[in-house]
């Protein structure tokens, strides 16, 4: 009965405000994440982002990311580290943590996100010599 | 220089074969009677002495030449000119055989054709085939002639035997790039060396097949013009060094231009491919450089890509200068200018345009300062710049090779603007001209009578007592030329004063009305439109007056200004193309574009208003000088009225109408005039010798901000210095 009348979904609707902690924050996260979902958190990676798991949804919806609260609106799929990755687009199921087979050495680069846009993106330099050469003012 | 003195030792009288192009050709009493030949059948009438190549040019028929050059004397010896004669068993050299009355020259017959391409067979024979990779492919006479007249198949076996003649290749300096095997022999670059250039370096050493082109001994082209046999040369024996293996004629874009680098204003072509400047030709003008163009202004032109000011630049507070955008560059300057209110003060470089100089004018003088001064020094006292005729070559440059007698004052023509000094050794070739130096002796490449260094010997020929005062005083045609290093002299008006009361002397006893006795030679090109908008000349008014808070240079580079002569709170404005002298002490830098740049308006000493046309667009952020000084003036909030190039000259015109009459050279007057005006001016002639600056060779290639950073002039400087410790 609940079930026709569409309760459950109320229910469920409330549950997710709840688990957000009120109706503001189940706003922001709208606004951040374009949606509103709840599911298992599986694990936490060293930079703050949060990996979700619930097999309510479909597959391929049913696990995501909710990016650490420093990013802000500048979040982006980059920023999901190298061990992450694999569990999050399905390469494997088994949780970086559990997975055996990663080996992890101390000379093993840290990860970084692309920061195109930024002044620190990466911009190719040309090899070729400049056809003016400008005039470079003395120190003084 | 030894072949024609010969032949005029021997004739004693004028040259014929070098067209003197002269304004008193008409005078001449009686006119000898024209003769008629007929060329492929066609009359025409011809003087006597015109020869089979001059009579079949003028009914439009062009035969094929090598050795040929209608400035330089006949030499007749690559035969490629040969044509049939009727009734004459050989066939004829065209370019040396004087026609005769009712001949009948046939310029397609079968003879004809056959000796051509006898001479082609020859000529190949001994010509490698490497138009490929030859300099010259594309504009190369010998490539051009083999396809119209030379025979379609070769009978040349030889290759297989001893093989085709091969030359060693000469060093004759960083300019020109000789190549010797593919010489033909035409000689141009020799009769260049030494009727023009005046210079007998090159000759020939021996024969037949084994004639060979070259210097006898290792040595340097010491020309100041030699650049030009790079032209002369039908093939590409010789070749510019610079351009070498740099692009093909046919992929370069070509925009007439005029040369900034002296002030002669050289009709130059500027070739350009993507971007860039590939080199320097010259254009034909009868009336300013024929078709010669001084190594300076030819080869300086790789420095257009070097040590350019590419992006505005601002002092940070830590003293360095910072590239910021325009905006702020502008806004800093406007910030500058708004707090110093009329104390600002303007200085005008060499190389500026007459458009950049009319708006920068108009701005200060909105904003209530009159301290617009060019960097060079000229006379300020007596008539100052106030009559052109004291400020002029008023006399012309073409009409120069007519004079009789020329008198140089304080100048070196040689250095100072080599294609004027190519006409006065033109007179002194062809027309037994007579020239005499007051000034330092220096190597002109011609003989003349030197005066010593005392200025005052001007007041001793005025009076008569001077020995030369009477040989003066008989010339027809005298010239007295003042440089531009003696009326920049602490005594310049009084000079200047004694050289237009003697001029004004001498202009009583001539005859024909055109003719102008007093002339002046500048050494930069923007000087003259500076002069006659309104600018005061030297920098003194600048030191001279009292806190000035900003100082605008626009493109003085030359360092006559110092930051030492400046109140330490003034703030520097340096607007220009290259990092030199006036970008090092400025605070803020807002860069131009050189004359390949712009469509800009020069004026050169004669007077004649001639413009630049843009052949590449400025490098980086730089703009045209004038748009950078209407942007200012909007910022300033006193708004020029002008937004395009067309009101910019509309602008020009109303306050020097002869200013926008490109290729005229207006005519000064009011020399009597300026003589009354002048003598009132106090101030006596010292007697510290005259010097110039430029005196040897080395002297010319390094004279401005452009020359300065091109590292082929620099070259060519280290080539004459080493030259000078060889013992050739």
């Amino acid at each position: 009965m609940a079930k026709f009348l569409g309760l459950d979904k109320l229910g469920l609707l409330i549950k997710t405000i709840q688990h957000y902690g009120g109706i503001r924050a189940s706003l922001y996260k709208l606004y951040r994440m374009d949606e509103v979902k709840i599911g298992k958190l599986v694990g936490t990676d060293k930079y703050g982002n949060k990996y979700f798991e619930n097999p309510r949804f479909f597959y391929s919806r049913n696990r995501w990311v909710e990016y650490a609260p420093k990013y802000g609106m500048d979040y982006d799929g980059s920023q999901v580290p190298a061990e992450w990755y694999g569990w999050l687009h399905y390469k494997t199921d088994l949780l970086p943590m559990n997975d055996p087979s990663r080996p992890k050495y101390k000379w093993m680069a840290d990860h970084t996100e692309n920061r195109s846009g930024f002044p620190e993106q990466y911009t190719p330099y040309s090899t070729t010599t400049p056809k003016i050469e400008a005039w470079k003012p003395t120190k003084q | 220089m030894l072949r024609l003195g010969i032949s005029k030792v021997l004739s004693g009288a004028k040259i014929q074969h070098v067209a003197v192009v002269s304004r008193a050709a008409s005078d001449i009493a009686k006119k000898p009677e024209k003769i008629e030949v007929f060329i492929d059948d066609k009359s025409v009438m011809v003087e006597p002495g015109t020869t089979v190549l001059q009579a079949a040019a003028q009914i439009g028929v062009e035969i094929p030449r090598f050795c040929y050059h209608e400035r330089l004397a006949v030499a007749g010896n690559c035969r490629m000119c040969l044509v049939e004669v009727e009734k004459s068993p050989k066939p004829v050299a065209a370019c040396a055989m004087p026609v005769m009355k009712g001949w009948r020259i046939k310029t397609d017959s079968e003879m004809t054709k056959r000796a051509r391409e006898g001479v082609m067979e020859f000529l190949l024979v001994n010509h490698p085939l490497d138009c490929p990779i030859c300099d010259q492919g594309g504009e190369c006479d010998l490539q051009d002639q083999s396809m119209a007249f030379g025979s379609d198949r070769s009978r040349f076996t030889d290759i297989d035997f001893s093989g085709k003649r091969a030359v060693e290749d000469k060093d004759i300096g960083p300019l020109i790039k000789t190549i010797m095997t593919r010489c033909i022999h035409c000689t141009r670059c020799i009769r260049f060396a030494s009727e023009v250039a005046g210079v007998d370096d090159l000759g020939t050493t021996g024969r037949g097949s084994d004639m060979q082109i070259g210097t006898y001994v290792e040595k340097f082209f010491m020309s100041e013009m030699s650049g030009n046999v790079i032209d002369l040369c039908p093939v590409g024996a010789l070749t510019s060094k610079p351009y070498s293996f740099t692009a093909r004629p046919w992929e370069i874009r070509k925009v007439d231009s005029i040369d900034v680098l002296d002030a002669v204003g050289s009709n130059i072509v500027v070739s350009t491919r993507t971007g860039e400047v590939l080199r320097i030709l010259p254009r034909t003008n009868e009336e300013i450089n024929e078709e010669w163009l001084s190594d300076k202004s030819r080869f300086a032109y790789d420095a257009l890509k070097r040590q350019r000011l590419v992006t505005p630049m601002v002092k940070g507070c830590d003293g360095q200068l910072k590239p910021v955008d325009w905006e702020a560059a502008l806004l800093t300057v406007a910030k500058a200018m708004n707090q110093a209110g009329n104390k600002i003060g303007a200085i005008a470089g060499g190389l500026t345009d007459a458009e950049a100089l009319v708006s920068l004018k108009d701005l200060l003088n909105r904003l209530g300062s009159e301290n617009l001064c060019t960097e060079h020094t000229f006379p300020m006292d007596g008539c100052a710049t106030d009559l052109r005729s004291t400020y002029l070559l008023n006399n012309k440059i073409a009409p120069v090779e007519e004079a009789d007698f020329i008198l140089l004052v304080g100048a070196n023509p040689r250095l100072e603007a080599p294609l004027l000094n190519s006409r006065i050794r033109k007179g002194y070739i062809h027309n037994e001209t007579d020239i005499a130096v007051l000034g330092p002796k220096t190597d002109m490449r011609y003989d003349y009578e030197h005066l010593g260094e005392d200025p005052s010997a001007l007041n001793q020929i005025a009076s008569g007592s001077h020995p030369l005062a009477a040989k003066l005083k008989k010339a027809k045609k005298p010239l007295i030329i003042v440089g531009a290093d003696a009326m920049a002299r602490a005594d310049g008006g009084a000079i200047r004063t004694a050289a237009m009361k003697l001029s004004q002397e001498l202009q009583s006893n001539i005859v024909d009305g055109e003719w102008k006795v007093l002339n002046i030679l500048h050494k930069v090109a923007g000087q003259v439109a500076a002069l006659d908008l309104g600018y005061s000349a030297g920098v003194e008014k600048i030191r001279n007056a009292d806190g000035i808070k900003v100082l605008f240079l626009l493109g003085a580079d030359e360092g006559t200004i110092s930051r030492d002569d400046l109140p330490k709170d003034c703030f520097v404005v340096y607007q220009g193309h290259h990092g030199d002298h006036g970008a090092s002490i400025a605070d803020a830098i807002l860069p131009g574009a050189a004359y390949t740049e712009k469509q800009a308006t020069y004026v050169n000493t004669e007077g004649r208003a001639q413009q630049t046309l843009v052949a590449v667009t400025p490098p980086g952020q730089a703009k045209e000088d004038w748009k950078i000084i209407r942007a200012l003036s909007e910022i300033l909030g006193s708004k020029l009225p002008y937004d395009n190039l067309d009101q910019v000259r509309y602008r020009l015109e109303e306050v020097a109408p002869h200013l926008t009459r490109y290729g005229a050279a207006e005519n000064a007057n009011y020399f009597k005039q300026a003589l009354a005006i002048s003598t009132m001016a106090k101030g006596n002639i010292s007697n510290s010798p005259l010097d110039v600056k430029q005196k040897k060779l080395e002297d010319f290639f390094m004279t401005d901000a452009i020359s300065r950073a091109s590292p082929t002039m620099a070259k060519c400087v280290a080539a004459v210095k080493k030259h000078m410790e060889s013992k050739y």
